[in-house]
């Protein structure tokens, strides 16, 4: 188990494919730590490897994480849709704004009496 | 997590040298096949999920999913090895690479998920700006509908007055021959009644009974069909002089008047010598009309 705690210790350090082989260790990403969920469970690994009464403390922090996760995504705006499918929208958006404005400039400065020419 | 699962993987954790350890055993070979079809499965979600356009929420509660039961796995795979030996050495890595591959999916996802709320708040701004233009637009629509409407009637109008000049053109009268009319109807008093006429006097600016009874219809009976030297008796009436015994007497009368002023009669024809008709007024008539051709000066 300890070789497995460094592993995943690695791995939070890292974030990236573990090797149990792997010599060298990358500096810490730190900008996504927020939304994950590698350091408590590394802290659960541990809780379990020292026999620590805390484990049923972190578990419970595990569960309420992905709870709260799942609350969190569920309020999150504009995520019903592909970032794709977003991106034409707001694509489709703005030239409809644009349409608009030239539609408006066009017909204010339009000149409305065309004086017909006489026959 | 339902509350089953739970409780087993409270139990499991705090297997260690207990009763419950042949109890996680059979559980955790009973479960060994879900769980190997479930990483199955999320090994070939890996490969699929890029080419999927699901929507990024529920490519995050998928990936949330893939966590909880990854970790879940795991979890229990740490309470087994502490009481006996893992049926396969290698799995337990497996479990930790998707793991942390899920967990570094979930981060990017909830990134994207981050810049996709500030892309919505651009859109809505943008939906709010579409609505105030589509406003103007129906406001310069109902503007424009109103000025053509007006214009239109306008132009309506003023083709109705062209039509009626251009008719009033065609059929013109010349102001000489308005004029003279005018005078003689207004000479005979038919619209106004004579300077010295004061209340007694008779006269009528409609024909009175006496007039009606010496003129034709008055004489119908008495008179042949084609009158006394071509003449009917009315024509003495229409020349302008009644027979002495209908002429009445009034003290406001001269002697010019029983000549020349008649109760009114209402003749169409130009040719007749109005009553009231004296110097004064063919003088007049003389000076309105420059028409060489009037008939001012017509009498009988």
């Amino acid at each position: 188990m300890t070789l497995f705690t460094h592993g995943l210790r690695r791995a939070l350090m890292t974030q990236q494919p573990l090797d149990v082989n792997m010599a060298t260790a990358e500096p810490v990403v730190e900008e996504a730590e927020d939304y994950s969920f590698l350091p408590i469970i590394h802290d659960i690994i541990k809780c379990m490897d020292r026999d620590s009464p805390d484990v049923h403390q972190e578990l419970n922090k595990l569960k309420t994480k992905i709870q709260e996760a799942r609350e969190q995504i569920s309020g999150l705006p504009g995520v019903d849709m592909s970032l794709a499918l977003q991106e034409s929208k707001l694509r489709m958006l703005r030239e409809q704004v644009q349409t608009k404005n030239q539609l408006l400039q066009k017909y204010k400065s339009l000149c409305m009496f065309d004086i017909p020419k006489p026959s | 997590m339902n509350t089953t699962d739970d409780i087993l993987w409270r139990a499991m954790v705090y297997c260690g040298p207990s009763a419950n350890r042949r109890h996680c055993r059979t559980l955790s070979s009973a479960r060994y096949c879900s769980r190997t079809r479930t990483r199955t499965r999320l090994r070939g979600e890996t490969v699929m999920a890029a080419a999927a356009e699901k929507p990024t929420k529920d490519k995050l509660l998928s990936t949330l999913d893939d966590i909880e039961v990854l970790s879940r796995e795991l979890i229990e795979m740490l309470a087994l090895s502490r009481t006996q030996k893992l049926p396969q050495p290698g799995e337990d890595t497996d479990i930790l690479e998707l793991l942390v591959q899920r967990d570094r999916e979930f981060q990017e996802l909830m990134q994207t998920a981050l810049e996709q709320g500030r892309v919505q708040q651009e859109m809505q701004a943008l939906e709010k700006e579409v609505e105030k233009r589509d406003s103007d637009i129906q406001q310069l629509q109902k503007q424009l509908k109103e000025a053509e409407h007006i214009l239109a009637t306008a132009v309506y109008q003023a083709k109705e007055k062209l039509k009626s000049i251009e008719k009033a053109r065609k059929g013109s009268i010349s102001s000489e021959e308005i004029i003279k009319y005018a005078h003689r109807i207004s000479a005979s008093n038919a619209v106004c009644a004579p300077l010295n006429w004061v209340p007694g006097d008779p006269r009528r600016p409609y024909p009175t009974d006496l007039e009606m009874r010496s003129g034709i219809l008055g004489n119908m009976s008495n008179m042949p069909t084609n009158g006394v030297n071509g003449h009917l008796p009315g024509d003495a009436l229409a020349a302008g002089r009644l027979p002495d015994i209908l002429t009445p007497q009034y003290p406001w009368q001269s002697a010019d008047v029983s000549m020349g002023i008649l109760p009114p009669h209402h003749g169409n024809d130009f040719g007749l010598e109005p009553p009231g008709h004296n110097k004064e007024n063919e003088d007049d008539v003389e000076a309105m009309s420059t028409d060489s051709s009037s008939s001012s000066s017509d009498s009988d």
